[in-house]
């Protein structure tokens, strides 16, 4: 269907439906890409809180463990003992039965890496002495053990030994600290410091089986685990509580958490990568489900469009056209589905209507026009009139004894009668035959002795219908172009026979004849109209009215010879 | 055949029927035109007098047209021959006719040759039957007898009826069953008058007495039951010896 102008409605209802489509689709791909990352990072999240909890508890109940260790220590008798004793009483070998007496205990517990007990003199000894370097500048100052006096005695647990000590190679330790008091007196008999080996954390990791985590000193110092982790994160220390945070490493996307440990200066990071785990499948089904039950309703929908709209309209308009081409004006029976396309259907019968009550007007108008002509025409033929008058002069002649003018009235009326033959436009041959007689016989009057007829008629030829005026116009041109230019006397010979029901008609007259030319021009169905008022027009005018009767262009032959005469053949088949 | 066949001319064209009258060698078809008529109702009127074997009737004719009087005749005379004539113009409306039963139709204007054609073959067809006026005026002899004055009833019944166009011998014999040549014979016998006579008689006495209230002719014409002027104005002349004209000018004047 081709319709110019403007896009179609179909057209525009695929590209609307594809959009509809193409938005189903990209909003349900953005949800499940939402609740997908969503879902994992949740579960990520679960995962990451689950190992932190799980390693915060451990750490911390390890680290109590340790504290638990330096009260047994604190109480010792030898190291109180030790502590009470005056500085001058102090020599390597009471030293050395605290310090043993410090050691018996740590036996207990592996982990501790050193032990230091610092007197109120500033004497000091540590379990592990050679690994040790201390500050001795910080250590004679107060600031170093002032958050230790202020807890009274209760263990803190701070880093590198409030800096008074510190390995050799800085490696950072975890300190319990704690005041040493005498129970009897309750004055401040010195300090403890005990300092926890990162091997521990490494333990507690390995029995976690986990190389995602790092432990760090508040301050962001490495205690144990993976050291890498460190490096993807130096915001760790902004940790309050548990915090998570994405990043991206080597192009993967990973959930970096941390936690600190409630009371202790140590915090966790833990690095979890996203991965299939978490994927919510179930949402994910019940998701795609949705869409492709969208994404069938919206083309359910165009396709109901195209079958109860759009196809009704192109049918509808099918018709139209069909109508438009075929020139007849039909009513349009379609059914259509909806009340608005009846609407424009019933619109367009009306229209249809009021074309043709036009059309019938006008034709109506038309026919009453030829109508009123044909009278007007009959009026002038008056043929009643005419043959009273002929009748009256023939009676007058008849009278008078003037038998030779009552014989041509005769004959002109017979002519006139045979001529207008009751309006019929087709007769049989005998009556066209007839008129010729009548016309020959008047024009013999005319030109005396000039001419002569001959008719040689098979009877089952003389009842074939043809149409009227075919002979006689005929026998008019061999008069007028034939006979009369050769100045001598002629002879019109009509013969009919039938052959194979079809009537073969030939005129043939002793006349001039006829040039090629002229047989041409006779002959050609396109005669220009300057040609109309030249010589043979009767003729052509009846080989195109036989044409037309029979319908086919091949009903006629002329032969002749200039001089000597001219034979004009018609073949005439039954008018349809 | 040894007889004459009788034809009869019914045209309103005088010429029409002098034409076909001098046209025809009626002799040599042993024939012979006994009598014309202007129009149907003048022929209603004399045909009994005519008896004609075959008619000429054309069609278009006023007061009563060719197809009227076809059908009149037919009913009363239906051995009649009825050859009719028609223009082109009119020939539909004689072919509206073509169930009567009417011998051939010929169009104007007429070719001798076949109007001789067209009597040949009425002649063979007459020449084949005995001459049905003589035949019914034979056996009806007889027959009717019974009723002691039937010619009473009749002249009651004409008086009475005699302003309807279409009264003539035939139509009464019909009605009392008698033929018509039986009637026409009796009635003379009867009364001393010819049936047509009487007729006429009755018509035109009425007329004198219109003429005389200055009545317009064709007027009267109508009343009496000669709707056809010209052949009312004959019969008037015929039985006051004056026109109409004439003697309602005179009348007036006394």
């Amino acid at each position: 269907m081709k319709k110019s102008g403007g896009r179609s409605l179909s057209s525009a209802l695929k590209r609307i439906i594809l959009l509809i489509v193409f938005v189903i689709l990209l909003a349900f791909l953005v949800s499940i890409f939402l609740i997908t990352d969503n879902e994992r990072r949740q579960y990520c999240v679960r995962e990451s809180e689950s190992v932190l909890m799980t390693l915060s508890d451990s750490i911390r109940s390890n680290i109590q463990s340790y504290a638990e260790l330096s009260r047994l220590i604190m109480t010792d008798d030898k190291l109180v003992e030790y502590l009470r004793a005056p500085e001058s009483e102090i020599d390597l070998g009471r030293i050395n039965d605290a310090r043993y007496a410090v050691m018996d205990i740590l036996n207990v517990k592996e982990g501790v890496d050193t032990v230091i007990i610092i007197r109120n003199d500033r004497i000091l000894f540590s379990t592990n002495r050679f690994s040790y370097k201390f500050d001795l500048e910080r250590l004679g100052g107060t600031e170093w053990d002032q958050d230790i006096r202020d807890a009274r005695g209760r263990a803190v647990v701070s880093m590198n030994a409030n800096g008074v000590a510190a390995k050799p190679d800085n490696q950072p330790m975890v300190t319990i600290g704690r005041a040493i008091y005498d129970l009897y007196t309750q004055k401040q008999l010195g300090t403890l410091f005990m300092n926890i080996s990162s091997a521990v954390f490494e333990r507690m990791l390995g029995s976690l089986r986990a190389d995602n985590i790092c432990i760090l000193g508040e301050d962001g110092t490495f205690l144990a685990g993976n050291r890498q982790v460190l490096s993807y994160g130096p915001q760790a220390l902004d940790i309050h509580g548990i915090t998570h945070r994405d990043i991206v490493v080597e192009g993967r996307r990973m959930l970096l958490s941390g936690t600190e440990i409630d009371g202790l200066p140590i915090v966790v990071l833990c690095v979890t990568p996203y991965g299939t785990a978490g994927t919510p499948y179930r949402i994910l089904t019940v998701l795609i489900v949705m869409m492709l039950f969208f994404v069938l309703v919206v083309f359910g929908m165009g396709t109901y469009i195209t079958k109860h709209f759009t196809r009704p309209v192109y049918e509808l308009s099918a018709r139209m056209e069909h109508n438009k081409q075929s020139g007849d004006l039909r009513k349009i029976d379609l059914d259509m589905p909806y009340s608005e396309l009846n609407m424009l259907k019933g619109d367009y019968n009306d229209m249809i209507d009021h074309v043709n009550d036009l059309i019938s007007t006008v034709i109506e108008k038309e026919q009453t026009l030829q109508r009123a002509e044909m009278r007007v025409l009959q009026e002038q033929i008056k043929p009643h009139f005419l043959y009273n008058s002929i009748e009256t002069i023939s009676f007058l002649a008849l009278d008078a004894g003037a038998d030779r003018v009552y014989d041509a009235l005769e004959t002109l009326g017979s002519f006139y009668r045979n001529f207008l033959s009751k309006g019929d436009r087709e007769i049989r041959l005998e009556q066209e035959i007839r008129i010729v007689q009548d016309y020959l016989s008047l024009q013999k009057l005319r030109y005396g002795d000039v001419l002569e007829d001959a008719y040689d008629i098979s009877p089952d030829a003389a009842s074939f219908i043809v149409p009227k005026l075919i002979l006689q116009p005929l026998v008019e041109n061999s008069i007028y172009h034939g006979i009369r230019l050769k100045g001598e006397k002629g002879l019109i010979r009509i013969s009919a026979a039938m052959e194979d029901d079809v009537l073969h008609l030939t005129v043939r007259d002793t006349g001039v004849g006829m040039t090629g030319e002229q047989i041409e021009k006779a002959l050609s169905p396109n005669r220009e109209q300057g040609d109309s008022d030249t010589g043979s027009f009767g003729l052509w005018g009846t080989i195109e009215r036989i044409r037309i009767y029979c319908n086919k262009e091949d009903v006629v032959s002329i032969e002749s010879e200039p001089g000597e005469y001219t034979e004009i053949r018609l073949t005439i088949t039954r008018g349809g | 055949m040894d007889r004459t066949i009788r034809v009869m001319i019914i045209d309103d064209e005088e010429s029409a029927r002098k034409l076909l009258r001098a046209g025809i060698r009626w002799e040599s078809l042993q024939m012979e035109v006994v009598g014309e008529a202007a129009s149907g109702i003048e022929a209603i009127n004399v045909i009994d007098d005519y008896r004609p074997d075959i008619v000429f009737v054309d069609i278009s004719m006023p007061f009563m047209d060719g197809i009227e009087f076809t059908e009149v005749v037919t009913e009363r005379y239906p051995y009649l021959i009825i050859i009719i004539m028609t223009a082109i113009d009119q020939f539909e409306y004689a072919r509206k006719c073509v169930s009567l039963p009417v011998f051939e139709y010929m169009l104007k204007p007429m070719v001798r040759a076949e109007i001789t054609k067209v009597l040949e073959r009425a002649r063979d067809r007459l020449s084949k039957e005995p001459d049905h006026w003589e035949e019914v005026r034979a056996d009806s002899e007889s027959t009717l007898l019974d009723d002691d004055h039937p010619i009473e009833h009749i002249r009651k019944y004409v008086e009475e009826h005699f302003t309807d166009p279409r009264m003539n011998l035939a139509f009464v014999a019909q009605r009392f069953g008698f033929s018509a040549s039986y009637l026409s014979r009796k009635f003379k016998q009867d009364t001393g008058r010819n049936f047509v006579e009487f007729l006429t008689e009755l018509r035109m006495e009425k007329a004198t007495t219109l003429a005389t209230a200055h009545e317009k002719m064709f007027c009267t014409a109508a009343e009496v039951g000669i709707p056809d002027p010209n052949y009312f104005s004959r019969c008037f002349k015929k039985y006051t010896g004056k026109s109409y004209s004439e003697y309602v000018k005179e009348k007036g004047s006394e």
